[in-house]
């Protein structure tokens, strides 16, 4: 199967091109270029003045230092996806490029703009447009070789200010915010923003602007939206050890939970994260932790604490791709089976998949909901695609009122572990109030919370354990959206973050609807069989080299007819590999080793 | 309350004769001599026959998985620093498996006490040798790890930087009694090793080996100085009594992170371990 890495010939035809209302630029180079500034600068100044769009960075395997780019798209409306084609290509270094294969693709019109000394050919898979480049003095010589001169991204941003149509007083604005606190560095790049762009009056056509509404807009990360939703949830203690791409939820919440009168612990290891969380939210406090695969793997044993114990935690997991450390800072969504049947013994839990950052802030509700009000681990799958871009977002005030956990009191039966049909979750006792004592416990316990080996309260407590799945999926039998036309023959299947791609995709493909399911278990079964009845074909498509969420569907309802078009992650799909993944053969599943 | 009153209606599962009956004995007279409310008390545990204590106190209890119930208890008590926290364990729970937690615990200075019953053995599976398993016995009783060097809990958690270490007998329960109620009221971390037999897995008489390598420290002997401490730690007589006390780091006040306080009332709860009535 085709891969991004191993994209199709260039097609002739633009998508995503100026004339829609959306461009998308390139910025290629290594450390100390300063790229990953000019693309942070660039969607600032887009949300500045009311232009949507969205950025992900990529870096090559050094930490520090090796090359690095940003892919930025600016928009008129919301956008997460940063498109397939590139429209503008910044480029300090053509030998940087190697590494970006499957994420750089230029087109017949595309500017590509690179160093003027720089005699490297650019790689064939790159293509040429049609338009001449631009070659710009970016890099200063002494005796032939390179040294540090003038800002370079300064250069590239006065450039692109021009591409763009730009007030340069939108620049120095951007550029007061950033280094208004270190005047010696702002007055140094304001002198070569200033020069650069004097000098590039007249050297390029700009493309056509792509004009902001004008109400300044909000640019934030998944992780920042994840840790942002989790406070307006009524998130107040929170543990976790870093790991990529997780590791920006807790930097949030180091910088603004107080706000919130938060507590946060940085654990020596993911299960003595979980665990914080865990005895944090036996004292009744609304707790979460975040992490990615490797992180979730050691979590494991206490995630069925916390089902077992009947003690909500919320544990949001940035996927990664691969298993064991695999590559930490690329995307997969192959910790599906992880999140839905991970651990030893039957416990339930809940997994929830977050579309994009603005979802994000909505999933994180959610979750807090349905682990408050169930008693039970949630776990958010959210992935480094959408964890770690940059996406420009509309300003919202979360009105709702925060989940309340259910609180034991006097008035109450005095077991926490209650048999009873009469409803899903027992009261919570909180520590402090007086006559709720008890044990929790990981062992198996009776009523009163009494450790018990005996074989009928094993099967009665597991039932009274289950119970809360059939609840949590009425309650949550409309976490889905769908798109395309209700009366469109073909549909897809897909969860996550594929979302963002999804959305623009459909619009140019009237044949096909999609289905998205919010919630990943307790999964929206009955609304999914609705929406597929009358379809003629219908495809799965997913980050999983082992096609899990086909897998996982199968495991719920007839799929014989549905294709699986699956590949291992790395890079999130891009609109034109979905359309040759389509395009595939008919019918029948692809069958897995 | 009296410290019967501290009891659950659960009866211990624990063998004839084990020394777990004492440390829980001695705990609950603790908790009486201290006057703690049960609803503001937390007694937590991971996995082992002297983990399945906290069932047995009338409190907040968790008996929770094995070697985890530092990570437990700390979010506890940090997130409703009003409570207070007793954390039990055996020796493989906490010097084996949950080693890791213990340094950190330590280093966050988490205002709880850690009780370990050490007797040396795995019970609960039977008889494996403990990270503090000796090495003669486990070569002649063929348990793995015969060339493998004991572990000193002392020594660790005094390296480790543990503001209140103590040690005491399971089978003297004025001194466990007294050495429970210092390290409950004690501020901070509070590390209490509790020598202990087993009487299925240890052979006969070891328990009063124990105390016959024992010896008590004088009451009015300056606790504050580590380096003395630290020699007690690597004597190989176990000296019995408070082997080091740093004067407590100033707290703050305790503020639970919850916002949801109508539920327990803050203003009687008890504020720190420091306003505690004295002896």
């Amino acid at each position: 199967m085709d891969t991004r890495t191993e994209p199709e010939a260039r097609p002739a035809s633009t998508n995503g091109g100026a004339a829609t209302g959306s461009l998308v630029i390139a910025i290629a180079g290594s450390g100390g270029d300063g790229v990953a500034l000019l693309g942070d600068l660039l969607l600032s100044m887009a949300a500045h003045q009311g232009l949507y769009g969205m950025l992900v960075q990529s870096y090559g395997p050094q930490i520090r230092g090796g090359e690095s780019a940003v892919v930025l798209r600016l928009s008129d409306t919301e956008v997460a996806y940063e498109g397939d084609q590139t429209d503008v290509l910044l480029c300090f270094r053509v030998s940087d490029l190697r590494r970006f294969r499957g994420t750089l693709q230029l087109h017949d019109d595309s500017l590509f703009v690179l160093e003027e000394t720089d005699a490297d050919a650019t790689p064939d898979w790159l293509g040429l447009p049609k338009r001449e480049p631009l070659r710009w003095p970016f890099a200063t010589f002494e005796d032939g070789v390179e040294v540090a001169g003038e800002p370079k991204n300064m250069m590239g941003l006065a450039i692109l200010c021009r591409a763009l149509d730009w007030k340069p007083a939108l620049a120095e604005r951007a550029l007061q915010e950033r280094f208004g606190h270190r005047p010696a560095v702002l007055e140094r790049n304001l002198v070569t923003f200033r020069k650069a762009y004097e000098a590039a009056e007249n050297r390029l056509e700009p493309f056509a602007r792509i004009p902001g509404h004008g109400v300044p807009l909000v640019v934030e990360t998944g992780n920042e939206a994840v840790a942002r939703g989790a406070m307006a949830a009524g998130l107040k203690f929170f543990a976790g050890y870093p790991i990529t791409p997780s590791s920006e939820v807790m930097e949030t919440l180091i910088d603004e939970f107080h706000t919130v009168g938060g507590t946060l612990v940085q654990a020596e290891d993911e299960m003595a994260a979980l665990g914080m969380v865990i005895g944090a939210s036996f004292g009744g406090v609304p707790s979460m932790t975040a992490t990615s695969g490797p992180g979730l793997s050691l979590m494991t044993e206490m995630m069925g604490l916390s089902s077992m114990a009947e003690i909500p935690a919320v544990i949001v997991d940035c996927q990664r791709a691969g298993p064991a450390t695999g590559m930490p800072s690329r995307t997969e969504q192959a910790d599906l089976f992880h999140a839905v049947y991970g651990g030893h013994g039957d416990f339930p839990r809940v997994a929830l998949g977050v579309f994009d950052v603005v979802h994000a802030r909505d999933v994180m509700f959610r979750a807090f909901e349905l682990a408050e009000n169930y008693q039970l681990p949630v776990v958010v799958l959210s992935d480094a695609y959408l964890a770690q871009r940059r996406q420009i977002r509309d300003a919202v005030v979360d009105r709702r009122e925060v989940p309340r956990r259910w609180r034991w009191t006097p008035e109450h039966a005095p077991t926490r572990f209650k048999l009873t049909d009469a409803q899903p979750t027992t009261p919570f006792h909180v520590p402090g109030t007086a006559g709720g004592t008890y044990l929790a416990a990981g062992i198996e316990h009776t009523e009163k919370g009494h450790p018990s080996a005996d074989a009928t309260v094993h099967q009665q407590m597991s039932e009274r354990r289950f119970r809360k799945l059939p609840a949590i999926a009425i309650d949550t039998k409309d976490w889905f959206r769908t798109l395309g036309r209700d009366n469109a023959r073909r549909g897809i299947v897909a969860w996550g973050s594929t979302w963002g791609m999804l959305r623009e995709w459909i619009a140019s493909h009237p044949d096909w609807r999609v289905f998205m399911p919010e919630i990943l278990h307790p999964f929206p079964l009955e609304s999914f069989e609705a929406w597929r009845r009358d379809l003629e074909d219908c495809a799965v498509v997913e980050l999983s080299y082992q096609g899990q969420f086909h897998h996982y569907l199968s495991s719920l309802t007839d799929m014989s007819r549905v294709r699986s078009l699956a590949r291992s992650g790395g890079l999130p799909l891009s609109s034109r590999e979905l359309t040759t993944m389509l395009a595939g053969p008919a019918g029948g599943t692809k069958e897995h080793a | 309350m009296k410290p019967k009153e501290y009891r659950t209606e659960l009866e211990p599962v624990w063998c004839t004769g084990c020394g777990d009956y004492g440390v829980l004995k001695g705990l609950t007279q603790a908790l009486a001599d201290l006057e703690i409310p049960p609803e503001k008390l937390a007694v937590i545990s991971g996995i082992g026959c002297s983990s399945r204590l906290p069932g047995y106190v009338k409190a907040y209890s968790f008996n929770s998985i094995h070697g985890r119930a530092l990570p437990i208890a700390s979010g506890l008590q940090i997130s409703r620093p009003e409570m207070t926290t007793v954390v039990v364990g055996g020796d493989g729970d906490g010097f084996s498996i949950g080693l890791g937690h213990i340094p950190h615990t330590i280093r966050r200075d988490v205002n709880l006490t850690y009780a370990v019953m050490d007797n040396g053995i795995y019970g609960l599976t039977k008889g494996q040798a403990s990270p503090t398993t000796e090495m003669e016995a486990k070569r002649t009783r063929g348990l793995a790890g015969g060339n493998e060097e004991p572990l000193n809990p002392v020594l660790l958690v005094l390296s480790s930087g543990a503001g209140f270490v103590a040690r005491t007998h399971a089978g003297n329960m004025p001194h466990l009694r007294a050495m429970f109620r210092e390290a409950i009221r004690y501020p901070g971390f509070a590390f209490l090793h509790v020598l202990a037999g087993c009487v299925t897995y240890q052979p006969r008489g070891y328990a009063d080996g124990l105390l016959q390598r024992s010896y008590f420290l004088p009451e009015d002997r300056d606790a504050g100085d580590l380096e003395a401490a630290m020699r007690l730690a690597r004597e190989d007589r176990f000296p019995l009594g408070v082997i080091y006390r740093r004067p407590p780091a100033p707290r703050p006040e305790p503020v639970a992170a919850s916002t949801e306080a109508d539920v327990w009332s803050r203003g009687d709860a008890v504020e720190s371990k420091q306003d505690l009535p004295s002896e």
